[in-house]
Order: C-alpha cells, then sequence, then structure tokens
C-alpha cells in the first residue's frame, strides 16, 4: 500500500476534490481520504442500481433515539443514510435558551452535518450555485464609515467585519472555471455581479408554480434570474457526462437532501473525481476517517492518521496536506491533533483564533399557499433568484451590514412524506414532532390538509451574511467523545441583534414578493428568520463556514491568503471553514472557487 | 476484485463476476461496524440486553445489506429480484477465518463460502457473500465459523423453527409474510390507522372502488403482493410488521404492550364482543382518548403513555401509505396513486405525477433503476 504522496486532501467534498482533480491531472500523486463511502450513481455502477435512490427513506430514516448524557437524551432523531450516527458521532451545541423556551444545556443535534459521502455535501445538496457580491468580499471597507446600521449599539459590526484578503475579481477566475468544470444551469443576465463569459448551460423550464415569483419580483421591480443549479441540462464535456433524451428526467421531487442516481446533479464526484479516478496517480480511499494529523517540530505535517474500513489505524505522509472536512469536522481534527502533540498545537494556536469566528447564514424567508394546485414533484431545487437585497442602494436605505441573494424553493415539501414529517418545522431536529403531534388530523381533516398544502405551498428563501463574532465558536467538548474516542465538536453560537434586524428585513422582502406574486394584501403574508425556529440556536442550513479564517495578517487570521497554516509549511485548509464572512448566498460555489485557487498555488510548488 | 452472485438453485453455473466488490462491501460496512470502543450505544428502548454485542453497532438492522439488484444491464426481470449480502466482521484482520453461510436461500445444508474483503490489496476484518434472492421472501440462515454453527452476530432478526432452533433471518423487499404481529393484533391495528388514513372519506372511498379493487391481476402479481389483507390501509399494517421486524425494533415492545393492553379494554367495554366486530366509533372514541392521554380503562401501570403510542402509529401510518412499496406498504403504489388521482387540473391531468419519478414497472421512468 503506497503512504507518501504528493498531497494527502482529507476529505472530497466541495473543499476538497478540486485540488484533487487539478493536481492529479497535473500528474502529482495524490491520495483522498475520504470518511464516507463510495457510492455511485448508476452509470458508475457495474450493477447499474446507483447507492442513492428516489427513496422518501433515504432521506429521512427510520426512528433512532439519542443516547449520550446530554439534555435531548432519549429524544428520536431522523438522519439520513449518508449522514453521520448521531450516537457514535455527535456534534453537541449549547442551548442558552435565549430565543426560545428550550432548557438551556447542551444538546446532540444532527444539525451542522454536510453529509459523509465521497462528495460530501454536494451529494445532498439543493445545488443552488451562485457567486459572492462584490460587496461581500469587502464589508470591513463597505461598512467602515456607516453610521447607520440597525440594531448595532456596540458597533460590533464595524469592529468585526473583515474584508477577504482578495477580491471578486480577484475570484472571477475561479468562479468561471468553477462553473464549466462542474457543470451548472442558469442565466447571467440580470446578475448584478460582473460577468465576463457565460458558462452557464441552458435551464430547464420553471416549474409553473414559480410564475407567483415571476410575477412578484417583477411588480416589485426586483430584477430576476434562472437560480444557478448545479444540474446539467446538456451534455457535460469536462466530466463526459450525458444527459437523457428528456432532460426532464432530471425534474423530481427527490432533489435537496438526495443524491441523485442518474449522475445529473453536479456534485464533486460526478464532476471532479470520476473523470480522473483510473488515473495512475491518484487513489480514492473511500471509508477512512482521518483521526489524528502530526508534525515533524519544523512546521511541516510528517503523519496523517487514520482509521482504514476495518477500523484498523495506518499512517501515510505528503509534501502537502489538505484538511477539507468540512468547517466544524475540520477544525475538531486540528484541535484533537493539537491536544496530542505539543509542536502542533503551539503551531495552529499561534494566535487564539482556531474555531473562532464559527459562521452560518442568516437564513428564513416566507411561505404561502397560492390559490392553485401545481405538480412540484417534478422540479429542481429552486427557479428564479434575485440580487435585489444586496444592492449598494438596498442596504443604505435599510440600515443593514450586507445583502442577501433571494430565491424561491419549488422542490420543498413536494412529496406526501415530507409534507407531513415537515409540517410546522423544516429543520433535522424537530422533524415529525409536530405531525405526530396534531392528533386532530386524521380521516376527513387529514384530507383537508393534504388538499390544502399538497402542490400548493410555495416559499422564497433569503440567504444573508451573518455578523462574525469571536464569541461564535466551534470548542471540543468536554466529556462527549465519538465512538473512536476523540472529544466531539462543541458547538457555541448566538445571533447579533444585527442579524436579527437583518433577518426580520429581508423575510419581510420575500413576503412582499408572495405578496405581489398572489394579488394578496399588504402585510398579510408572514415572513420570519431563523432565530424564531425552535431550535434557532442550533440551526446552521448545512452551511458550514468559518472558524478557520484565512487573512493578509497572521495575528488576525489562522490561515495565510493561500489557505496555509501560519506556522506551518505544508497545512492547508480548503473547505468552509477559511471563510471571513460567510457571503451573502449559498457557499459551495465560492467553497470550489477557492479550492481550485488554492490547487493552482500548490501547482507552483509540488 | 469481483463479486459472486450465486443463482439459486444451480449456482455454480450462474456465477455472474462483478467489480468493485470489496469497495462495494466496504461502502456499507465501515459506518456502522469500524470503531475503536465498545461503548453500547446502540440500545435505544432496552430492547438488546446489555451485554449484547449488537448494542455497539450502529444501525444492527442494516445487515445483512438487501439492496436492489441489477445485472448492469438494465434487464427488467433483475426488478423481481434482491442483492443480499452476508457480512461477518471478525476481531481482526490478521487471522484468516474459513466462514460460510448455510440458509433456505440456497439448496439446504449447501454452504456458501464467504469471501475475506480487501482494502488497497490488503485484508480486512470483513468477510461476505453477495447472493441474487426474490423479492418478498422471508429466509433463515446460519454462519459456520472455523467449523462452528452461529447464528449472525450483527443481525438482530431471529426465528425460531418448529424444531425449536433458533436461526438467523432477513427477509427482501415487499415483503408480505407476517413477522411481527399475530392476527388479533393486526385487526386493532388496522381499525386505528384506517381512523388515521383518509380513506374512509369519500375521496377516499371512490378511489379504492375504482382503483385498487379493479387493480388488474397482473399489476399486483408483479408487485409480489397477494390480496391479503392489504386492502383498504394500503398496506400500512404490513409496512408497520415489517418496520419493527428491522429498522426499528426498538418499538415492537411499545406495540406488543399496547395492543394487548387495547385488546383487554375494547372487551371489557362491550363485554364480549371481539374487537374486530366492534364498530368504527368504538375505535374513535379510543383514539380521542388517547390523543387525550385519558383513556378509560387503559392499564397505565403497564404503559404510562398512551398518546405516546398513538404518536408513534401516526408516524408509522403515514409513512406506510407513502413510502415506496418495498418497504411493505403503499401496495403498488396505492398510496401515491390515491394523491395522484385526488388531485388533476381541469383537464383531469393529474398534478402528482409519481409515476414520471420512479422506476419501471412500477413507475414509468425508464432511466432510473430503482
Ligand atoms: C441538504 C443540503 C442542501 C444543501 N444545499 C446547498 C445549496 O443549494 N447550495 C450550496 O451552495 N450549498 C448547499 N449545501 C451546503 C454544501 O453541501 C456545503 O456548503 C459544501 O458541501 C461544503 O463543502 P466542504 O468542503 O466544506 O464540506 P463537504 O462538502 O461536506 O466535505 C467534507 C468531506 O469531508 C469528509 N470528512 C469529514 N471528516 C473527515 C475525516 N475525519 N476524515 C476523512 N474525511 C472526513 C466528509 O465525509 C465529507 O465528504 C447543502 C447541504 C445539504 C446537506
Amino acid at each position: 500500500m503506497q503512504t507518501h504522496f504528493d498531497a494527502v486532501i482529507i476529505g472530497s467534498g466541495a473543499g476538497g476534490a478540486p485540488i484533487a482533480h487539478t493536481l492529479a491531472k497535473a500528474g502529482k500523486t495524490v491520495l483522498v481520504l475520504e470518511k464516507g463511502p463510495l457510492f455511485l450513481p448508476q452509470q458508475h455502477a457495474p450493477s447499474g442500481v446507483s447507492d442513492y435512490k428516489r427513496d422518501e427513506l433515504l432521506a429521512t430514516g427510520a426512528e433512532k433515539r439519542i443516547t449520550l448524557a446530554v439534555a435531548n437524551r432519549g429524544q428520536s432523531y431522523y438522519a439520513s443514510h449518508v449522514e453521520p450516527d448521531l450516537n457514535d458521532e455527535p456534534h453537541i451545541y449549547r442551548e442558552t435558551g435565549k430565543f426560545n423556551r428550550r432548557t438551556p444545556g447542551d444538546y446532540a443535534t444532527i444539525e451542522g452535518y454536510t453529509a459523509h459521502v465521497v462528495g460530501g455535501g454536494t451529494q445532498l445538496y439543493g445545488a443552488v450555485s451562485l457567486r459572492f457580491s462584490e460587496t461581500d468580499f469587502q464589508l470591513h471597507s463597505y461598512n467602515e464609515q456607516r453610521t447607520d446600521l440597525k440594531n448595532d449599539p456596540n458597533d460590533d459590526v464595524r469592529r468585526e467585519a473583515r474584508d477577504w484578503p482578495l477580491s471578486y475579481q480577484d475570484f472571477l477566475p475561479w468562479y468561471e472555471m468553477t462553473e464549466r468544470l462542474i457543470g451548472i444551469n442558469g442565466t447571467s443576465e440580470n446578475q448584478a455581479k460582473p460577468f465576463r463569459a457565460d458558462y452557464y448551460q441552458t435551464p430547464l423550464d420553471p416549474n409553473p408554480i414559480s410564475g407567483y415569483i415571476a410575477k412578484g419580483m417583477d411588480a416589485l421591480g426586483m430584477k430576476r434570474f434562472r437560480t444557478p443549479l448545479a444540474v446539467i441540462t446538456e451534455d457535460h464535456e469536462p466530466s463526459g457526462r450525458k444527459v437523457p433524451r428528456d432532460p426532464d428526467t432530471a425534474k423530481t421531487g427527490y432533489v435537496n437532501r438526495y443524491g441523485d442516481p442518474l449522475g445529473l446533479k453536479s456534485n464533486t464526484w460526478v464532476s471532479l473525481l470520476a473523470p480522473i479516478k483510473d488515473l495512475p496517480n491518484i487513489e480514492l480511499r473511500a471509508n477512512c476517517t482521518v483521526t489524528q494529523l502530526e508534525s515533524d517540530g519544523y512546521g511541516n505535517v510528517n503523519r496523517v492518521q487514520y482509521r482504514d474500513p476495518s477500523g484498523t489505524m495506518r499512517t501515510v505522509s505528503g509534501k502537502v496536506v489538505i484538511v477539507a472536512c468540512s468547517a466544524i469536522e475540520s477544525v475538531r481534527l486540528l484541535k484533537v491533533s493539537a491536544l496530542a502533540n505539543h509542536d502542533f498545537d503551539r503551531r495552529i494556536h499561534q494566535n487564539d483564533l482556531l474555531g473562532k469566528y464559527f459562521l452560518t447564514h442568516c437564513f428564513g424567508g416566507a411561505r404561502v399557499r397560492v390559490p392553485e394546485r401545481f405538480d412540484k414533484s417534478l422540479s429542481l431545487d429552486s427557479d428564479w433568484a434575485t440580487e435585489f437585497c444586496a444592492t449598494d442602494d438596498y442596504l443604505k436605505s435599510h440600515g443593514l451590514w450586507a445583502g442577501a441573494a433571494i430565491y424561491n424553493n419549488t422542490s420543498d415539501s413536494a412529496l406526501p412524506i415530507s409534507l407531513a414529517r415537515t409540517l410546522d418545522a423544516q429543520d433535522m431536529d424537530t422533524i415529525w414532532k409536530s405531525f405526530t403531534e396534531r392528533t386532530e388530523l386524521t380521516g376527513d381533516q387529514l384530507l383537508e390538509w393534504l388538499k390544502e398544502d399538497f402542490g400548493t405551498t410555495l416559499s422564497v428563501a433569503f440567504m444573508a451574511n451573518q455578523v462574525p463574532l469571536y464569541s461564535n465558536r466551534i470548542e471540543l467538548h468536554p466529556t462527549i467523545r465519538d465512538k473512536w474516542g476523540m472529544p466531539s465538536a462543541y458547538i457555541i453560537k448566538d445571533w447579533h441583534s444585527h442579524d436579527v434586524a437583518l433577518m426580520d428585513t429581508i423575510a419581510r422582502e420575500c413576503a412582499r414578493i408572495l405578496e405581489k406574486g398572489c394579488d394578496l394584501a399588504e402585510g398579510s403574508v408572514q415572513g420570519g428568520g431563523v432565530y424564531l425556529a425552535e431550535n434557532g440556536l442550533a440551526r446552521i442550513a448545512n452551511h458550514i463556514l468559518g472558524g478557520a479564517r484565512f487573512g493578509k495578517d497572521r495575528r488576525d487570521s489562522v490561515l495565510d491568503v493561500n489557505c496555509r497554516a501560519w506556522d506551518f509549511d505544508n497545512l492547508y485548509v480548503t473547505d468552509g471553514s477559511f471563510m471571513p464572512t460567510s457571503g451573502g448566498a449559498n457557499p459551495t460555489h465560492t467553497i470550489e472557487a477557492n479550492a481550485f485557487r488554492v490547487a493552482h498555488h500548490l501547482l507552483g510548488r509540488l | 476484485m469481483s463479486i459472486l452472485i450465486l443463482e439459486q438453485a444451480k449456482k455454480s453455473d450462474l456465477i455472474i463476476e462483478r467489480d468493485n466488490f470489496d469497495q462495494y462491501v466496504l461502502n456499507h460496512c465501515a459506518k456502522y461496524l469500524a470503531r475503536k470502543e465498545g461503548e453500547p450505544r446502540h440500545n435505544y428502548n432496552g430492547e438488546l440486553a446489555d451485554s449484547d454485542p449488537r448494542a455497539k453497532i450502529a444501525d444492527q438492522w442494516r445487515f445483512p445489506i438487501i439492496d436492489s439488484y441489477g445485472d448492469g444491464s438494465g434487464n427488467p426481470a433483475c426488478y423481481d429480484y434482491n442483492l443480499v449480502t452476508f457480512v461477518y466482521a471478525a476481531d481482526d484482520a490478521e487471522t484468516e477465518h474459513r466462514i460460510s453461510v448455510v440458509g433456505t436461500f440456497a439448496n439446504l445444508y449447501e454452504r456458501l463460502p464467504l469471501q475475506q474483503i480487501r482494502f488497497a490489496g490488503e485484508a480486512t476484518r470483513y468477510y461476505a457473500l453477495s447472493v441474487k434472492v426474490p423479492k418478498g421472501q422471508v429466509h433463515t440462515y446460519k454462519f459456520c465459523v472455523d467449523g462452528e454453527w452461529q447464528l449472525d452476530p450483527i443481525n438482530p432478526q431471529t426465528a425460531k423453527l418448529d424444531n425449536g432452533v433458533t436461526w438467523s433471518r432477513f427477509f427482501t423487499q415487499s415483503c408480505a409474510v407476517p413477522l411481527t404481529f399475530e392476527r388479533w393484533e393486526r385487526v386493532i391495528l388496522e381499525r386505528l390507522t384506517d381512523h388515521i388514513l383518509p380513506f374512509h372519506t369519500e375521496e377516499g372511498e371512490r378511489f379504492l372502488k375504482n382503483y385498487y379493487y379493479y387493480l388488474d391481476r397482473d399489476s399486483k402479481e408483479q408487485n409480489y403482493t397477494p390480496v391479503y389483507r392489504l386492502d383498504e390501509q394500503v398496506g400500512v399494517v404490513n409496512y408497520i410488521d415489517k418496520v419493527l421486524a428491522r429498522e426499528e425494533r426498538h418499538h415492537l415492545i411499545d406495540y406488543k404492550i399496547c395492543l394487548a393492553i387495547i385488546d383487554q379494554l375494547l372487551r371489557q367495554r362491550r363485554r364480549g364482543l371481539e374487537p374486530d366486530r366492534q364498530s368504527r366509533e368504538v375505535y374513535m372514541d379510543l383514539y380521542r382518548q388517547m390523543a387525550c392521554n385519558d383513556v378509560v380503562g387503559w392499564d397505565y401501570h403497564q404503559y404510562g403513555n398512551p398518546r405516546y403510542f398513538l404518536q408513534l402509529v401516526r408516524r408509522h401510518t403515514i409513512t406506510g401509505a407513502f413510502s415506496h412499496p418495498k418497504y411493505g406498504g403503499n401496495i403498488s403504489g396505492a398510496g401515491w396513486a390515491f394523491l395522484g388521482e385526488l388531485f388533476c387540473d381541469d383537464k383531469g391531468k393529474t398534478l402528482f405525477d409519481w409515476r414520471r419519478s420512479i422506476e419501471y414497472p412500477l413507475g414509468l421512468n425508464e432511466e432510473y433503476n430503482g
């Protein structure tokens, strides 16, 4: 078994795969260590059947119960087949009870995981693939002189906002590379960001229910464009994927939280790893969990320890080591390594910022029942998007520090079980709760409820920057351990008062779109931000960012501009954790673009 | 590496070579079986003895692995089968073992060898074998480990044969053989789930008349569902029977206790009248009282929270009615078809075109193989 490589990459998702792709194509020897299984779409499976299925019980499986010594011990949870087992590998978050009536304490949560499988979160994602806006890269400069920010009495925003060390212009070539290599459909017209070239494939026809959205956005003067989605609609040359005779076959209710058995959804396996899998210089070891990095005392990670599929400890080494486990798990791996190795500890903690400034998004939206019924089970995740709330005008006139993307959801609640289990709940921790509790829904009343909600609910969501706070952080939990005996991640986070104001403001815009689109009276639709949810402190929207931010100043960041840990020569971190601010859009496209950028830096040194 | 697929009757003639067998097995094992320490993290409800090593294994029910079967050609005849993969996990990779399986899915007493699975060219602690088994079947099996017979140490399902001997058990998809409930339990559960589902509404009855009762014979057979008792609840009770045998074994105890309490209290309420002969109103009352956690005659000593049980039944009922038919409910897609017929536009075109997404022959999608 080969044990030394040019590059050892830990994690095969958005942050890891672009690097594996680039380095392998350039002839470097590459090892990808991936904790999850190699689940294949039909075209790669010798049997012709995929490990992913159009099956509601794969996305949200059988009931399990939390058996750990936590406040929600005994509580049910329902995870997908590619999420970790919560009792084996828990994430713990601290509930303060500030935004809701939950009893304060430490809770286990499935929020904060993407997916543990080759391709990582990109296997399950809704595939919304927006670029960040120009302002998103410069939120410190943008807010430096402002005095108009809502609900920010201590001036936290101006103190804590950071510019990225790179601008939108710097990211542009990498965005383009991502759009081309991943395979994304969409339209560039009406996007506020400058485009040099358009690599989008042609979008499929929108689901007719999205007509209300188009109407609402138009009435409000919101420029709209087709939501860029990482789903191929035409044959995709870079990955060799072909689209079926009827490209609409990609449309289904089994979108968000489902892997795609047909391989049309552009995850990092089909787009980046499968095309290089037969090269002699790359090896993908799936079902291998990295448990520790060791350093040699001179600034190099010289050993990567992992558990092979039998659970046996093995080690490998690489000229460079790239950590891309998704932010919470990457921070945990670095912290666990520091616990075991003094030199590693000293270097990774050259300042105290590792794990700090953990970020997700401010998100939320609004939802209505439309007057007609539509077949939502034939759709992709979203049809229309607008950057109306990301313009300078908008931000200044509303006293907001940063903007948001707004887009509609089309595939949500499209299927009967998901409709029932997400009744009054959209997150993983409270799923099924309301349906089981609303015992009056039987027979006639159940039928009435189905008639009201099936194929009639339409929602608009927003994705906005969250104010970075030092106190929002990932630590190691003092007592809870995973099945390998390693301390579990402990998530401590809160919403800033400006976040709350921002969510309220933009949720109102989402509600207005629906009011205008459906000819409803102004003020009749209620929008809301995630902080209002029962477990609003745990909620992460699957967007797991920050905790190892990059920057120009070693005192203020964990990683340098190339995402190299400051006091290491060969250690890089390239998943969502590098972000200093979370961006006003879904993050994956930017994580991938950044990983391509780092890969090209690495080519210069390998 | 290659996979050995053993056809039922004449195995050795019909061995099919397949790539990536080792990868396939590791993909379905590592998360559940690989671990460092032996804490019993997976005993939810005391369904396992504390000393049972299974409590250290996540999702024990996933073994043997029951998967869709395909031969790579898209041949629709494959749809009648599952790929069943037996896995044995030895303590370590170093010592080599001789492991075989014997079971009712092959010629009786024919030992089929499990092969040691390799990872990156080296031995692992896993041994596995895949066989092709028709859907809708229940089988018993045992492992022979270095000459000694034993039950599957992972799979908690067992069956006691007529001669009193216990074997390990598995069942394939779309199985309609009762595994969990006695007839009297099924009766009560049918009445309860019946009350939850919308099939006693006007629309429901019309649908059942037009669509379901007249489902042509062919399509019924195609979906391996003997008409046995799978009528009005679109197979929900069968789904519950299966989910309690496998994925949610930890809730078996809730059902066993509560159905017995209900049986008793219904008999008390209408002295002498069998529960299945009691009226709809009796079950409606019972449902309402359970919802309020205030049930006349309920034995609260035995089971403190009837509302909790009701909530469990609600989740299982909806899941059974609308999950993929391979789980045992939603027979032939009847639950989906009900919605598909209920929701149409003014030209009669359905607004829940589930057949477009779902694999042929259950649905109409010929790209997706299920
Ligand atoms: C249901 C869902 C919907 C989403 N929708 C969208 C969307 O529409 N648009 C969008 O932009 N984003 C979306 N996301 C988020 C998106 O998936 C993530 O932003 C993205 O995948 C993050 O990339 P990453 O590299 O940080 O982590 P990941 O892509 O999650 O990759 C991390 C990988 O590391 C592996 N790993 C972890 N620990 C170890 C270890 N110790 N050893 C070895 N391997 C390890 C994991 O198994 C995983 O494969 C969605 C996510 C989910 C779950």
